[in-house]
């Protein structure tokens, strides 16, 4: 009983945290533009915060730069288990045009974190984001909770 | 005592660090720590061909993606001696001040955010929405739109696209008369925003304010006026203030708005018909070229060796003003919290700022350091 | 009162109870434009497997060519694949694409046919009019129709050449059809230069060992081919590029040398008149003739004149191979003029 009440909890009230670790900011435009009233992520039960620490998934963004080769480690160490990490955007994945020569990042991010989800695109559209985040977060997030829960026990 | 703000999230989505030297509540000095998105775009762009460059000049900042590949396609026109055609250029017209209209709402809607007016932040987002839908319609994407190509525009439109755009622009116009009639007369902004955060046209000289942040200080220039086709073509005057402070700030951008919607409304009634790309031979050379961005002025400086690119170097405009707002609008701010709504308010693009990484040679370190210490 | 009504009034409605229960997105946020430029899609029977597409890409890990296995009837198609995570919906391979219907769809963008070439290419591919025996395989092979008869001569029209490099493969004549790196000519000007006049310093070196070569000897040795290519790519940054150049340059090039065995000089001076450029002299100070290296032609008259064998001429070849160790080696060898012993 206990367990499927915090499932329902988990699914319905997801805290989101925006990382950019080193894109060319198209992505996080469409992240915002995902606020808006037209797409409203509030209305499933998403809400964005800026704190890693309050979140339950971590949106990165971005082709890994010099600079956050330890902090996004220490970002993620931050988070609060259940958590799952969601790459949207190309960067994230593969480098996209910045993995070629003369480039200077790391990607891609599984490479430091382990990576749940990916949303492809250059950037990916508001609609595809949402779409993606609905399908892989709630049910990744209550199944991720159980298995934490039956470490415990 | 030193109050640290970011990397992730100091009031935008970007990483960058705000270091608030602070007594008691009040903000006496700011510094600013650059260098969370070096990806080196410049050094990728060197020995590729034209064409894969102005793709991936489009992914240097993805909020004015559209400026970064006009000035490198008009870059290379001055190279080669051809002028796009007329009805390219119009085009080109249209889809820059949809992108500034995008660019300036997502700006205020961010500002709005730092104040903690919601109510506002949504509108505007929503406003913005119907632009994004007219870049989409007409570009084929929402944000890196792929649209220039050097000697022309890549699609033609027709009435169609014409029908929508004019459409979606009336619904901004509409809301657009709620919206700041909300912002100029309701109190509660202008209680947050005025006197706040105030740049003085000396101290915008000195630190190169440009763009929407040093014309709400006093600066008269706009480089749309130096540009040809709005200088041929265009009924066009910069909008200017003298407060220098957040509210002026915003609401300059917020008239840039409304003139945008004219200008493509001039440029829809006079579109001339014809080609929409010429062939162009680039021949190895040198060539500049300055345009006004959403945020000011980019310029590109560029050398080809035939269709090859030698070395290119870009000045994006985001870096003087967040220079400029941590060396003069973020002293004595009365509060933490609006020193955050004013870095808001001078419009930071970290993405455009960081392509130069310093290396020290003896100790083989490397850091991206600030526009003062490198001049 | 009357705006507790009017409150009333609103939440009562049906559609606002629908709403508050039911909160959704509007279906038209997941509406895309005619125009929205999609992941592309491929359509394989149409690829002609020209790779315009894979050199257009921005994006380095974006396109693939590959081809499908054979079966008993056909041998496998040729297609690109896209992968997803790197693709970057620019929509360029769809405008390059020269095959008729395209292979590669992306919104509208694979309506756009420019009239002029666009594939960004380094190479230009001609006719070397001199060398083309007019066998038109070149024409059969070319996919887009790009090389053309003109006067009973063939030309490659530039505007629709897509540098697949087709056309190279099938020539059988070597040299007759050439892609050439139009870009950066200067400097393949100075790495030519800078590859003959090392080898023939190298050469110059060893005229020692040359004086007691034997007429139908050879005189073999080897030099190492990397001090050239790193020197050279000082000078121009793309290793492709500058490889082609010094292969091309080194494979083809024959160097002359001459060699001068004072001692047996009986000074006759019979070569004195005969040098077309007046590079020998007589040094009568110092009873001696001298030569002006600077000033010879390596014409070799001077070497069939001379009846004493005091000049001795050679010829040298070279040819950039690898040797055992897998390492990139000039192979030289030199042989003394034949010239002579025909004349005798």
């Amino acid at each position: 009983m206990l367990k499927k009440l915090k499932d329902i909890v988990r699914k319905s009230s997801i805290h989101v945290c925006i990382v950019n670790c080193g894109g060319c900011n198209g992505c996080d435009v469409e992240l915002v533009a995902l606020l808006s009233p037209r797409y409203d992520l509030e209305q499933y039960g998403i809400y964005v915060h800026n704190n890693p620490r309050e979140a339950d998934v971590l949106l990165v963004t971005g082709a890994v730069t010099e600079q956050w080769r330890d902090n996004l480690r220490r970002i993620y160490a931050k988070t609060p288990e259940p958590k799952i990490v969601v790459a949207v955007g190309n960067c994230p994945q593969s480098g996209d045009v910045f993995a070629q020569e003369g480039g200077r990042v790391l990607a891609p991010v599984s490479d430091f974190i382990p990576v749940d989800a990916a949303i492809p695109g250059c950037p990916p559209r508001p609609s595809e984001i949402l779409e993606a985040v609905l399908t892989v977060a709630p049910g990744a997030l209550a199944a991720k909770g159980r298995a934490q829960d039956a470490r415990k026990d | 005592m030193i109050l640290p703000i970011g990397p992730i999230h100091p009031g935008l989505k970007e990483p960058l660090r705000l270091k608030l030297q602070t007594q008691g509540e009040k903000v006496i000095k700011a510094e600013i720590d650059y260098g969370y998105v070096h990806r080196g775009i410049e050094k990728i762009m060197e020995g590729k061909t034209w064409q894969k460059c102005i793709y991936l000049s489009e992914r240097i900042c993805g909020i004015c993606s559209y400026e970064h590949t006009q000035t490198f396609a008009e870059t290379l026109e001055i190279i080669s001696g051809v002028q796009a055609p007329l009805r390219a250029q119009y085009l080109r017209v249209i889809t820059n001040e949809l992108d500034r209209i995008q660019s300036h709402l997502l700006a205020n809607s961010t500002f709005f955010k730092t104040l903690d007016h919601e109510t506002l932040f949504m509108h505007v987002l929503a406003l913005r929405e119907y632009a994004m839908d007219s870049l989409e319609l007409l570009t084929g994407n929402r944000v890196n739109l792929g649209w220039n190509v050097v000697g022309g525009v890549r699609m033609d439109a027709d009435e169609r696209h014409f029908n929508a755009i004019l459409e979606n622009l009336k619904k901004i116009e509409d809301g657009f008369d709620r919206h700041v009639a909300l912002f100029e007369e309701a109190p509660i902004v202008a209680l947050r925003a005025k006197g706040v955060g105030v740049m003085t046209k000396e101290e915008a000289i000195k630190g190169h304010a440009v763009g929407p942040i040093g014309r709400a200080s006093g600066l008269k220039h706009d480089l749309r006026e130096e540009h040809y086709t709005y200088m041929d073509e265009f009924d066009f005057k910069p909008i200017w203030r003298k407060e220098g402070d957040n509210y002026a700030r915003t609401l300059n951008r917020l008239y840039e708005v409304e003139q945008s919607i004219d200008l493509i409304k001039q440029a829809i009634e006079n579109m001339p018909k014809g080609d929409i790309r010429t062939p162009v031979d680039i021949p190895s050379g040198y060539g500049e070229w300055r345009n006004e961005a959403p945020r000011g002025e980019v310029r590109y400086m560029a050398e080809t060796n035939g269709d090859l690119i030698k070395r290119i170097s870009i000045r994006t405009p985001s870096i003087m003003n967040i220079d400029s707002c941590a060396r003069y609008m973020l002293k004595d701010v009365a509060t933490v919290a609006d020193a955050v709504s004013t870095y808001a308010s001078s419009d930071p693009c970290i993405a455009c700022t960081e392509r130069v990484a310093i290396t020290d040679i003896d100790t083989g370190k490397s850091a991206v350091k600030d526009f003062f210490e490198v001049k | 009162m009357s705006s507790l009504i009017w409150y009333i009034y609103e939440f009562a409605r049906k559609t606002w109870i629908d709403g508050f229960f039911d909160a959704k997105s509007k279906e038209d946020i997941a509406h895309k434009p005619d125009r929205f430029r999609d992941f592309p899609n491929v359509i394989k029977e149409n690829c002609i497997g020209c790779g315009s597409c894979t050199a257009s890409c921005p994006s380095p890990n974006a396109i693939k060519l590959v081809r499908d296995s054979d079966n008993e009837e056909s041998t496998g198609l040729i297609f690109p694949v896209i992968n997803k995570s790197a693709c970057i919906r620019c929509g360029f391979c769809a405008e390059v694409c020269p095959s008729t219907p395209k292979t590669l769809e992306c919104g509208e963008n694979h309506f756009i046919r420019e009239e002029f070439n666009i594939i960004p290419s380094k190479r230009k591919y001609i006719v070397d009019d001199y060398l083309c025996i007019r066998c038109k395989k070149c024409m059969d092979a070319c996919e887009v129709g790009a090389i053309e008869e003109i006067d009973d001569r063939l030309v490659v029209n530039q505007s629709k050449c897509i540098s697949c490099g087709k056309c190279l493969e099938t020539c059988p004549v070597k040299g007759a059809m050439r892609g050439v790196f139009v870009n950066n000519l200067e400097e393949q000007k100075k790495i030519i230069n800078l590859t003959v006049n090392t080898l023939e310093k190298y050469i110059e070196s060893k005229q020692d060992d040359l004086i007691q070569l034997g007429t139908d000897k050879l005189f073999l040795d080897e030099l190492k081919f990397k001090p050239i290519f790193d020197e050279s790519l000082t000078i121009l940054n793309d290793e492709e590029v500058v490889h082609e150049v010094l292969e091309d340059a080194i494979n083809r090039l024959k160097i002359r040398i001459i060699t001068w065995d004072g001692d047996n000089c009986k000074k006759c001076q019979m070569c004195i008149p005969d040098c077309p450029t007046g590079a020998i002299s007589f040094d009568s100070d110092n009873d001696t003739i001298v030569r002006d290296k600077e000033k010879c032609l390596r014409c070799s008259i001077c070497y069939q004149t001379c009846p004493f064998g005091v000049i001795k001429y050679f010829l040298a070849k070279f040819n950039l191979d690898t040797n055992d160790n897998d390492e990139e080696v000039i192979h030289i060898s030199v042989k003394a003029s034949q010239l002579a012993e025909r004349r005798a």
